[in-house]
């Protein structure tokens, strides 16, 4: 509407506006009693700064002159304020006034009689709604004669609405207020008055002189009826509320009695249905009296209907038990005995229900209804304490039930002494000879010889028992010089089943053979498998099943299993490699030196053009601190292998770390001529460079470059003896050659770049280098890297800032050229997690925590980034989160040096001795060999054989705080 | 700044736009309004980054009066891209302030606070010092 503008000091305003509503502003009502904010908008009647017309034109369209709103919803036939637009000139005034004149002179007429009109309208309407004022008038007047003691007695009015509302109250009603509190009252407390109530109406109709006797809830609704328990209820409320309720469920009982005993005969109650639907009904919670009632019912239902049916006496007993009458239980089970006697559940209940000393007449009775039933013997023998009686009563129960393989086993465990134990057990497998536990516990117990014989007698009763056959195996290990045995009598026994058909398969045995190996009987195992591993497997499969069973048995632990499948396995193909290789994995992991040293004897045998068995077994020995050893298996391993490449490297290492210099040179020398690679050329050019022989290096490099040309290691040792030497232009020669040759090598083409801006001091170059470089290599972080670190070290050098810049000024000076590139390498590599690592470094502080959110979205499982937000978290001063953080880059990359020397930094700065020494464990565990700034001081010659902890410390050393 | 009129004051809620404008609705003789002046004086250097100031005088220019119930001897109302900024004093009206400040870093962080939460969108901030009577007496 109106125009905004910057300079309006001093300056009119434009003709016709309006304050406020010129900018859209709306006023607010806060206190409607000081003036209305929204309802007249101040154009109406605003300021007297407004111009004369508008003023006076508002005198007759008063009302309306506010806004075009009103005038819409005014009335057609009566409209006002029409001619309020037109300009108000003289005659106007004149009609005004006249018509002023007129209202005058018929107000002066009608006076008197008006206001008499209007007084007694007010009086009327004072009559109908009286105000309070007037309704108190009179007393209002007495409170003149208060004096001052009255008023001050007159009491505080206090906290009548707010929170406390109904406390308040209360205690206005009562003085005190802790007996007015009311509380939930708990469950049990209204069983216990519920209870209690029962006990009541039982006592009552007996003083009342009632001659029924009721017991609540036991008797009710059978054939007693009450007619006197209504007619004389008792006087508390509380009892008239349970009479009633018991009134209600024997009318109930009474239909339901009539219901199944109906003029046909048969009883229209299905019990069945019955029980079925009191078995879905859950008895949740003691509170649930309703029903626990209608369940009552219902089992009373059942058990009158079909006396005989002993589960739904057991069910009503139940229910007694659960609604908190024992006594009660106990009579219905009671009965139930009587009518049930034959059913052994019954009796159980009863002796269950009762109390012990009872229990046990129970038992007895039971005992003479049911002599042949285990469980009632078994119960009552529990039931007492004695062992003489305990013994007593089995001894019964055996000549009653004399095949009753518990019965006997229980026997036996109640005897201490082992030899009346195997008269038991003898006399036993007699009775039962079927059963196999018997006859095992009566091996166990004889010594070796009649073990046997009985283990014989065992096989013959029982011969589908593979128990047995194991049980003699073990035996046989068990007894010193009888070990060539077990593996006889794990054949027969293999052979004997395959001749009856496959009753055990391979896998049974298989766990029955690490059941042997967890019971510690390694050589029953091992026969074990070599007897059975080969059963029903195709010669095809052979293989695959082994390395798989043998895999599953490592994983479960039994690691004698996994050995004796990969024994058996090697002797059928002693020229798999991997058979021999996973062996040897086990014994490395599980196993002995010897072992393994023993094992790769073998397999060296088998498979000498294997290269890995030589090295394993040499690594071995080194790591044992045995050189000799190893320098005599690697000799071996040359007799077999002359020309491998992994066997020469091996061989220059061991005499490389044992500082056996000249050894080594020897030895490339030969290795050169007999195994002509690349990397035994640049182990030789090495072995110069530790040893100091630069000139020698470099003499060997230009045969090997023009040898291998591709070798892009070759072309950076080359390019950094130079740079060492300072000689630059010949740095950048073999640089240029080596990416000529080699254009794929990105840390070559980051060397070049480097010796240009940092050596050569030419950023320019280095510039057109990298852009060559990403070129040839798209989507290589490490290149992007580079440049925009390039640049933010331009930027740097030109604002003259110290290279501990801080992170604002880095963010806000790069955004030049290193942002851009950076969007630049995130938009072609937005998985990368090093370059996320470096947006996040030169982002400003600010945003760095957004940014990291960001990273973690494309990349989840980055080390690089997750230790780039630890380092944040450290710089943040969030110790243990930036613990955590490195924890996890830790984990996921343990090869990342970086991450172990970042963490470490952290530990020595913040952390206690235990953490640092923590993190040094866990990093000489790990032995890391990459990260960016690991691999330059682990790399460096100077530092060649330092152990694994020394290069964290020096690595540590280079990190500047974050 | 003194603003002589409804427009140019309508004209100074508008011409900004990253900065609060506070504007002081009173009279330059009334004391209330002196001590405030005094303390707006002194803040508006240190907060031009941020806040302009502005003063009205009601019976000069009385066209708010009645939109923004300017009834009291001193209101201070905030004011970022032509919204009212309420500030929820603790007092119950959020709408504006209607006593002086004496204490300048207190009058700061209270500008700076509209601030913040006006640049988020807020139409409602929450002052860092609670006015209501409890801490008065």
């Amino acid at each position: 509407m109106f125009p905004v503008t910057k300079d309006f000091l001093g300056k009119p305003a434009p003709p016709n506006y309006v304050a406020g509503l010129g900018r859209g502003a709306s006023g607010f009502t806060t206190r409607s009693d000081i003036g209305p904010a929204r309802e007249a908008p101040p154009g109406a009647e605003g300021s007297g700064a407004r111009d004369g017309p508008r003023n006076a034109r508002s005198k007759r369209g008063d009302t309306e002159a506010g806004g075009a709103a009103a005038e819409m919803y005014q009335d057609p036939d009566n409209e006002t304020g029409l001619f309020a637009t037109l300009p108000y000139d003289r005659e106007d005034a004149e009609a005004d006034r006249v018509y002023a004149a007129i209202d005058a002179k018929m107000d002066e007429r009608r006076k008197s009689r008006r206001e008499a009109r209007e007084r007694e309208e007010l009086e009327q309407l004072q009559a109908k709604r009286p105000r309070i004022q007037d309704q108190f008038s009179d007393v209002k007047r007495q409170l003149a004669t208060m004096s001052a003691e009255d008023w001050e007695s007159v009491p505080e009015v206090g906290d009548l609405v707010g929170k406390h509302r109904g406390k308040g109250r209360l205690r206005k009603l009562d003085n005190d207020p802790a007996s007015m509190r009311f509380t939930p009252v708990p469950d049990a407390a209204l069983l216990r008055s519920q209870q209690l109530g029962g006990v009541l109406t039982a006592v009552d109709p007996m003083a009342d002189g009632l001659t029924s006797t009721l017991a609540p809830g036991a008797a009710d609704g059978l054939t007693t009826p009450q007619d006197g328990t209504l007619s004389t209820a008792p006087s508390s409320d509380r009892v008239d509320l349970v009479e009633m309720g018991r009134v209600r469920k024997q009318m109930l009982g009474y239909q339901l009695d009539k219901f199944s005993d109906s003029a046909s005969g048969s009883s229209t109650v299905d019990p069945r249905g019955y029980l079925t639907g009191l078995d879905s009904m859950v008895i949740q919670s003691e509170s649930e009296i309703a029903d626990i009632k209608r369940a009552r019912t219902l089992l009373h239902a059942v058990t009158s209907t079909n006396p005989k049916h002993a589960p739904g006496w057991i069910a009503a007993a139940r229910l007694e038990e659960v609604a908190g009458k024992l006594s009660q239980a106990r009579a219905t089970i009671a009965r139930g005995c009587e009518e049930c006697a034959q059913s052994e559940d019954v009796w159980l209940e009863a002796a269950r229900l009762n109390p012990e000393a009872r229990a046990k007449d129970v038992l007895a009775q039971a005992v003479t209804h049911l002599p042949q039933s285990v469980k009632i013997w078994l119960q009552a023998m529990k039931l007492e304490s004695d062992p003489k009686l305990k013994k007593r009563l089995v001894r019964k129960a055996l000549e009653l039930i004399p095949n009753s393989i518990v019965l006997w086993k229980t026997a036996v465990s109640l005897e201490e002494d082992p030899t009346n134990a195997r008269i038991l057990l003898s006399r036993a497998v007699e009775l039962v000879p079927l059963a196999v536990e018997l006859w095992l516990a009566l091996a166990r117990l004889e010594d070796y010889d009649n073990a046997r014989k009985v283990i014989n007698r065992a096989r013959k009763a029982v011969p589908t028992s593979h128990e047995i056959w194991l049980a003699a195996a073990r035996l046989e290990e068990q007894q010193p010089g009888h070990e060539d045995m077990v593996g006889t009598v794990i054949d027969r026994a293999v052979h004997f089943f395959s001749e009856k058909g496959d009753i055990m398969s391979r896998d049974q045995w298989l766990k029955e053979a690490e059941q042997c190996e967890q019971n510690e009987f390694p050589l029953t195992c091992q026969a074990i498998v070599r007897a059975t591993i080969g059963l029903d497997v195709d010669p095809e499969d052979q293989e695959a099943t082994w390395l798989d069973d043998a895999e599953q048995c490592t994983s479960r632990g039994s690691i004698q299993t996994a050995r004796a499948i990969y024994a058996h396995a090697i002797q059928v193909f002693p020229n798999h490699q991997d058979m021999w290789l996973q062996a040897a994995f086990l014994e490395k992991n599980h196993g002995t030196a010897d072992s393994l040293d023993e094992l790769l004897k073998r397999a060296v045998k088998y498979c000498p053009q294997e290269e890995v068995f030589w090295l394993m077994g040499a690594k071995e020995k080194w790591l044992a601190g045995d050189v000799d050893a190893a320098r005599e298996i690697l000799g071996l391993a040359f007799d077999a292998n002359p020309d491998s490449e992994q066997i020469w490297l091996a061989a220059i290492k061991l005499e490389m770390e044992n500082r056996f210099f000249d050894n080594a040179r020897v030895l490339l020398t030969k290795a050169r001529e007999q195994a002509n690679t690349p990397k035994i050329w640049m182990k030789s050019v090495m072995l110069e460079r530790i040893t100091q022989r630069d000139d020698a290096a470099l003499q060997l490099l230009q045969t090997a470059t023009a040898q291998f040309a591709d070798f892009a290691k070759l072309w950076m040792i080359q390019g950094q003896i130079y740079e060492k030497q300072h000689h630059t232009a010949n740095a950048r020669t073999s640089y240029r050659h080596g990416t000529t040759h080699c254009p794929t090598s990105v840390p070559l083409w980051i060397l070049a770049a480097r010796l240009e801006e940092q050596v050569a001091n030419l950023p320019i170059r280095a510039r057109a280098l990298l852009e060559r470089a990403r070129l040839l290599n798209p989507k290589t972080p490490e290149l992007w890297v580079e440049a925009i670190r390039l640049e933010v070290q331009q930027e740097q050098r030109q604002n003259g800032t110290s290279s501990t810049a801080s992170s604002v000024g880095r963010g806000v000076s790069g955004a030049a050229a290193s942002q851009l590139l950076l969007a630049k390498a995130l938009q072609e590599c937005p998985q990368s997690g090093l370059l996320w690592a470096e947006a996040l470094a030169l982002a400003p502080r600010a945003q760095r925590k957004s940014r990291s959110v960001d990273a973690m979205k494309k990349c989840q499982d980055d080390p690089i980034l997750i230790m780039a937000i630890a380092r944040l978290f450290w710089s943040e001063r969030k110790l243990g989160k930036a613990r955590v953080w490195f924890g996890r880059a830790a984990k996921l990359d343990p090869d990342l040096g970086d991450t172990w020397a970042w963490w470490y930094k952290l530990e020595q700065q913040h952390g206690s001795e235990d953490q640092q020494k923590h993190v040094v464990q866990a990093c000489v565990a790990a032995d890391p060999h990459h990260g960016e700034r690991w691999q330059p001081v682990a790399k460096d010659i100077n530092h060649f054989g330092c152990s694994v902890e020394q290069k964290l410390q020096l690595v540590t050393a280079t990190l500047e705080s974050p | 700044m003194n603003n002589s009129t409804g427009w140019q004051v309508d004209q100074a809620i508008l011409s900004e736009d990253d900065r609060v404008v506070v504007i002081r609705f009173g009279h330059d003789w009334d004391p209330t309004c002196m001590v405030m002046d005094e303390t707006l004086y002194s803040v508006a250097e240190k907060t031009k980054n941020f806040a302009v100031y502005y003063l009205v005088d009601i019976t000069q220019v009385p066209d708010f009066n009645k939109m923004y119930e300017l009834y009291d001897p001193c209101t201070v109302m905030f004011f970022f891209r032509n919204k009212h900024i309420m500030v929820d004093l603790g007092t119950g009206n959020n709408n504006k302030i209607v006593w002086s400040i004496e204490d300048k870093q207190e009058m700061i962080d209270l500008v700076e606070t509209v601030y913040r939460g006006a640049r988020k969108g807020r139409g409602l901030v929450v002052s860092p010092k609670d006015y209501s009577t409890k801490y008065k007496y």
